[in-house]
């Protein structure tokens, strides 16, 4: 998972006078009787306008042009944005700048992919990084997120929340984590991380505390060779911590999920890292292995990392039939289903962002489609030159 | 009885390997060990019934003598790391037993 | 813009950066190696990788460098997380320890109708009175049973023929489902018996209560029947008759058989195999004999010895593997139980190959006349006189009086693999267990010595074709894995 980077740039805002950001829940003036002070009213039209002044809101956000200014409701706040912005709906929570105007979408109540970005600092500089570290001071992030947070649907399935490396920050980001799990007690909680601060007997107690049974580290671990690891995530050690991390959190009762990117790296010993998985950690509740998101440093070290799905093929079924055959819960994302074999297609999960999938030509006939995990937007797709569409349904 | 005997140099051979061979032969040789001044001489008694080849004897013999001769340079070399392997896996039971009241997690 | 390292820079700088794990190796052949680590990983290397890894002349990309690793053979200097990973799955694999005695034997009689010559127990006539247990012995053996710590006992019925007394199998059984539950424990029931004497009743009443059977079936007819002589020489006829109707009544998986090898069985494994799929049976184990009681008196087992035992054990399981191959799922259970060693480290429940021993710790024996054994083989050797293995007595010992026994402690001590000659530095160790009854049985010593073992032999011997099939036949090798239930 990936943040939303959905984000611009506000029209006109007025009555966001302090310096700072803001976060607002999204509303339909209509269906909210008692709106808190984070609720913005979605106006499109005057008649919403008249709804959002009286139902007593103070912040109105202004969608689309066919209003016009002398029209717009008379909230002590209001902002303005372009009509492309007009997919914001209901229970959609956003971050405001006052000063710049800009704003971005912190949270989609009817996206399956909601995922907060805790910071950009890393202590690893992954050759396939999709969200490249910028080693800057942005712990106001955390601030915005514990304001969010409150305004998020509490029967919303799942959120993440990932970086750069969240546990950097962990005193702050764990109450964080343990607020996500008073208020949406529901909802599964992912956090990506390398899982090396659980190396530290401190850290990993403090996560343990939160005893949120809905709460996943999800961990990389890219090889069951130290050097080779440690190489694609650029970190000396970094191996044999996050080994480390991997026990102590098992060792604490905590749920964790191993991680594994798919590419010229990885795969030529796939088979032998899924073995030792199966062999050293066959208590963790879940792998995952991942295509590659062709973005961030994963272009800029393409000439490394690309490889043909479909030549890791064979790797990967053998992979996940040891894997599966030991007890293991495994999945694959991010890889079409023409390129895996048959018998992987049970592991396959429909998985890219709504928002950044998509079909190239070829696969307009495919009968398929709406099962398969389809191809990653961002960045610069780069595709197999085996996909071939399914011209009869071909899953059972 | 046929026997065949073989001399190792004190100075790159040890006594605990020889031993060792002689025990992986019992059943096949009996061996028989002495020490003198600068060497060990092992004269090894092939057992009735046991194939007749004294030289392919030899050789089996010397064979083995060099696996436990890395046998030991091994087991020298990892004794700590072994030890700390076995308190790293039973220290914590004992730790548990002491304190029952500490939960032992998912980790097995 | 961004700056990446090379492979080399996160590489040791040689062998001073890396330190050696404990490792163990067997000459498998001329030039190749079994190399395994403390929790029983393992490697096939030619003699010069095995040296090389030894000396640590390793480098990352070398392809030596990533099997060591990866297998636990080198870990870098200073760092901890293979040694934590490697205690972890230690104390799984001895997991087992936790859990003791989870089995418990009732002799419910020693009479039987049958006088097979290889049985360890005694001919006896089928007069009744001094050869059964009494209710008050059984009630006894089943409190110190229920005394056991896990929460998950198998109580199994043996004799003689137990059958003969069945009156007492229902009462033991109607009291353990009584006070069991009361206790904490679950309880699986099973009666070990040649189904001659199966009646409909008795039938009914093991559906009603969940009893399930287990049965000796040596092969076909004329294998079986010669193996156990019967007033009117049907054996084998009673045998299926009462495997098809327990699968019947009671269902397919509630019924299953074991099979002793016999000189005659060495030349027709297949046959076997075959009587076994024909019946409809889930499997089948491939035991070798065991040398006590009346075998070692008749010099029965005089037939032959561990290599001729292993040529019929690889016959059955390349047979049993085609067999697979071809689309019936039909596991050898000896293999299943080795491969589960192997691959993972999930301890077994079956006692028989464990270290510390399974003797004492992993069953208790409680025979018709009250005496308490560390094993069934123990008992039969008591029959023969020898007492070795006698702990105590319902009448005056509880649960942990016998199991923390002086005798018991010393036998278990005296034959743990972990410090025993040979075993100690034993690639295949891991993998094995102690079995203080056998040598105790056939050399006089609960050690014994392993070059002389048929034991030894027979384990190395299975261990080392498996692990054959697994490194150099994927299509053997992936049957192999799906007989390990996760």
């Amino acid at each position: 998972m990936t943040p939303l980077p959905l984000s611009g740039q506000a029209t006109m805002t007025s009555g966001f006078n302090a310096p700072g950001r803001f976060v607002l829940r999204l509303r339909d003036p209509r269906n909210t009787s008692n709106p808190g002070h984070n609720d913005a009213a979605l106006v499109r039209s005057m008649d919403d306008a008249a709804v959002a002044m009286a139902n007593g809101f103070t912040t109105s956000v202004v969608v689309g042009s066919a209003l016009l200014a002398d029209d717009e409701p008379r909230t002590p706040r209001v902002a303005r944005f372009a009509e492309r912005f007009g997919y914001f709906g209901e229970g959609d929570v956003i971050g405001l700048d006052a000063h710049s105007r800009r704003f971005r979408s912190l949270y989609r109540r009817n996206s399956e992919h909601n995922s907060f970005l805790v910071t950009e600092r890393c202590n690893h500089y992954c050759l396939m990084c999709s969200q490249p570290p910028r080693d800057i001071d942005d712990s106001w992030i955390l601030d915005e997120i514990a304001e969010a947070i409150p305004l998020i649907d509490p029967s919303t399935v799942s959120i993440g929340f990932t970086g750069g490396e969240p546990l950097l920050e962990w005193e702050r980001f764990v109450p964080l984590l343990a607020m996500a799990g008073v208020r949406l007690p529901k909802t599964e909680i992912h956090v990506l991380t390398n899982g090396r601060g659980f190396a530290q007997p401190a850290i990993a107690s403090a996560w343990a505390s939160l005893a949120n049974p809905r709460l996943c580290a999800g961990i990389p671990i890219y090889s069951a060779v130290d050097v080779r690891h440690d190489y694609i995530v650029q970190a000396r050690g970094a191996f044999d911590e996050t080994v480390l991390g991997v026990l102590r959190l098992k060792d604490k009762g905590q749920r964790v999920e191993i991680r594994l990117v798919l590419h010229a790296l990885t795969a030529p010993d796939l088979v032998e890292t899924c073995a030792w998985m199966a062999r050293n950690l066959p208590f963790v509740d879940h792998v995952a292995l991942m295509g590659l998101e062709n973005t961030g440093f994963a272009i800029a070290n393409d000439g490394l990392l690309w490889i043909d799905p479909f030549d890791y093929r064979d790797a990967l079924t053998q992979g996940v039939s040891i894997l599966s055959a030991a007890g293991l819960r495994v999945s694959i994302y991010n890889v079409p289903l023409c390129l895996l074999d048959s018998s992987a297609w049970p592991f396959a999960v429909r998985s890219i962002s709504d928002w950044k999938n998509a079909f190239p030509p070829a696969c307009d006939p495919c009968q398929e489609r709406g099962r398969c995990g389809g191809f990653f937007s961002t960045g610069r797709p780069r595709y197999s030159d085996r996909i071939r569409p399914f011209l009869t349904k071909a899953l059972p | 009885m046929p026997a065949v005997t073989v001399v190792f140099d004190q100075n790159t051979q040890a006594l605990g390997p020889l031993q060792e061979a002689a025990y992986r032969l019992i059943g096949v040789a009996a061996c028989q060990i002495e020490q003198a001044d600068t060497s060990f001489t092992c004269t090894l008694h092939p057992q009735a019934g046991s194939a007749g080849d004294l030289e392919a004897l030899r050789l089996r013999f010397l064979d083995i003598v060099t696996d436990e001769n890395l046998r030991a340079k091994v087991s020298a070399e990892t004794e700590g790391v072994r030890n700390v392997v076995l308190a790293l896996a039973f220290g914590a039971l004992a730790r548990a037993q002491a304190a029952p009241q500490v939960e032992q997690g998912k980790g097995e | 813009m961004s700056k990446f390292a090379p492979l080399e820079a996160f590489a040791p700088s040689g062998a001073a950066d890396l330190q050696l794990l404990p490792l163990r190796f067997e000459r498998l052949s001329a030039g190749r190696y079994l190399v395994t680590n403390i929790v029983g990983d393992f490697l096939v290397l030619a003699r010069d990788d095995l040296d090389r890894i030894a000396a640590l002349d390793l480098r990352p990309g070398d392809g030596l460098y990533e099997k060591a690793f990866s297998r636990h053979l080198i870990a870098p200097k200073g760092r901890v997380g293979q040694l934590q990973l490697l205690a972890l799955r230690l104390r799984s694999r001895m997991a087992f320890l936790r859990e003791p005695t989870p089995l418990h034997l009732f002799v419910v009689t020693l009479r039987c109708e049958h006088s097979c010559p290889y049985c360890q127990v005694s001919r006896r006539s089928t007069d009744r009175g001094l050869y059964d247990m009494d209710e008050s012995t059984a009630m006894r053996a089943l409190n110190i049973a229920l005394s056991a710590p896990p929460s998950s006992l198998k109580l199994e019925f043996q004799g003689g023929e137990p059958l003969l007394n069945f009156d007492l199998i229902k009462k033991i059984v109607l009291a353990a489902k009584e006070r069991g539950p009361r206790r904490g424990k679950q309880l699986e029931f099973v009666i070990t018996t040649n189904l001659a004497l199966l009646t409909d009743s008795i039938l009914a009443f093991c559906k009603d209560n969940g009893v399930l059977l287990s049965t000796s079936l040596d092969g076909p007819a004329d294998l079986h029947n010669r193996n156990r002589p019967r007033p009117g020489g049907n054996s084998h006829e009673l045998a299926v008759e009462g495997i098809r109707r327990a699968q019947e009544f009671l269902g397919r998986d509630r019924i299953g058989a074991l099979m002793t090898t016999a000189e005659a069985s060495l030349e027709r494994p297949e046959e076997i195999i075959d009587e076994y799929v024909r019946l409809g049976l889930d499997g089948i184990f491939l035991r070798p004999l065991s040398p006590y009681g009346f075998a070692v008196k008749t010099k029965w087992i005089k037939g032959y010895d561990a290599a001729r035992w292993l040529a019929f054990y690889r016959r059955g399981l390349r047979y049993i593997l085609n067999l697979n191959k071809r689309g019936t799922h039909f596991p050898e259970f000896h293999a299943a139980m080795l491969m589960q060693r192997l691959l993972t480290d999930r301890p077994l429940g079956y006692v028989d190959l464990r270290s510390p021993s399974g003797a004492g710790l992993g069953a208790l024996v409680y025979n018709y006349d009250g005496k308490v054994f560390a094993s069934d083989e123990g008992r039969m050797l008591a029959e023969m006189g020898d007492r070795t293995f006698e702990l105590g007595d319902v009448s005056a010992d509880d649960y942990h009086s016998l199991v923390l026994s002086d005798r018991l402690v010393d036998l278990v001590g005296k034959s743990l693999t972990q410090c025993a000659p040979q075993c100690s530095s034993c690639a295949f160790e891991p993998h094995c267990g102690a079995d203080p009854v056998y040598h105790h049985a056939t050399q006089g010593d609960a050690l014994g010595i392993k070059p002389l073992s048929d034991f030894c032999a027979r384990q190395k011997g299975i261990l080392a074709l498996l692990i054959d099939l697994l490194d150099n036949s994927p299509d053997d090798a992936a049957v192999l894995r799906r007989w390990v239930a996760p």
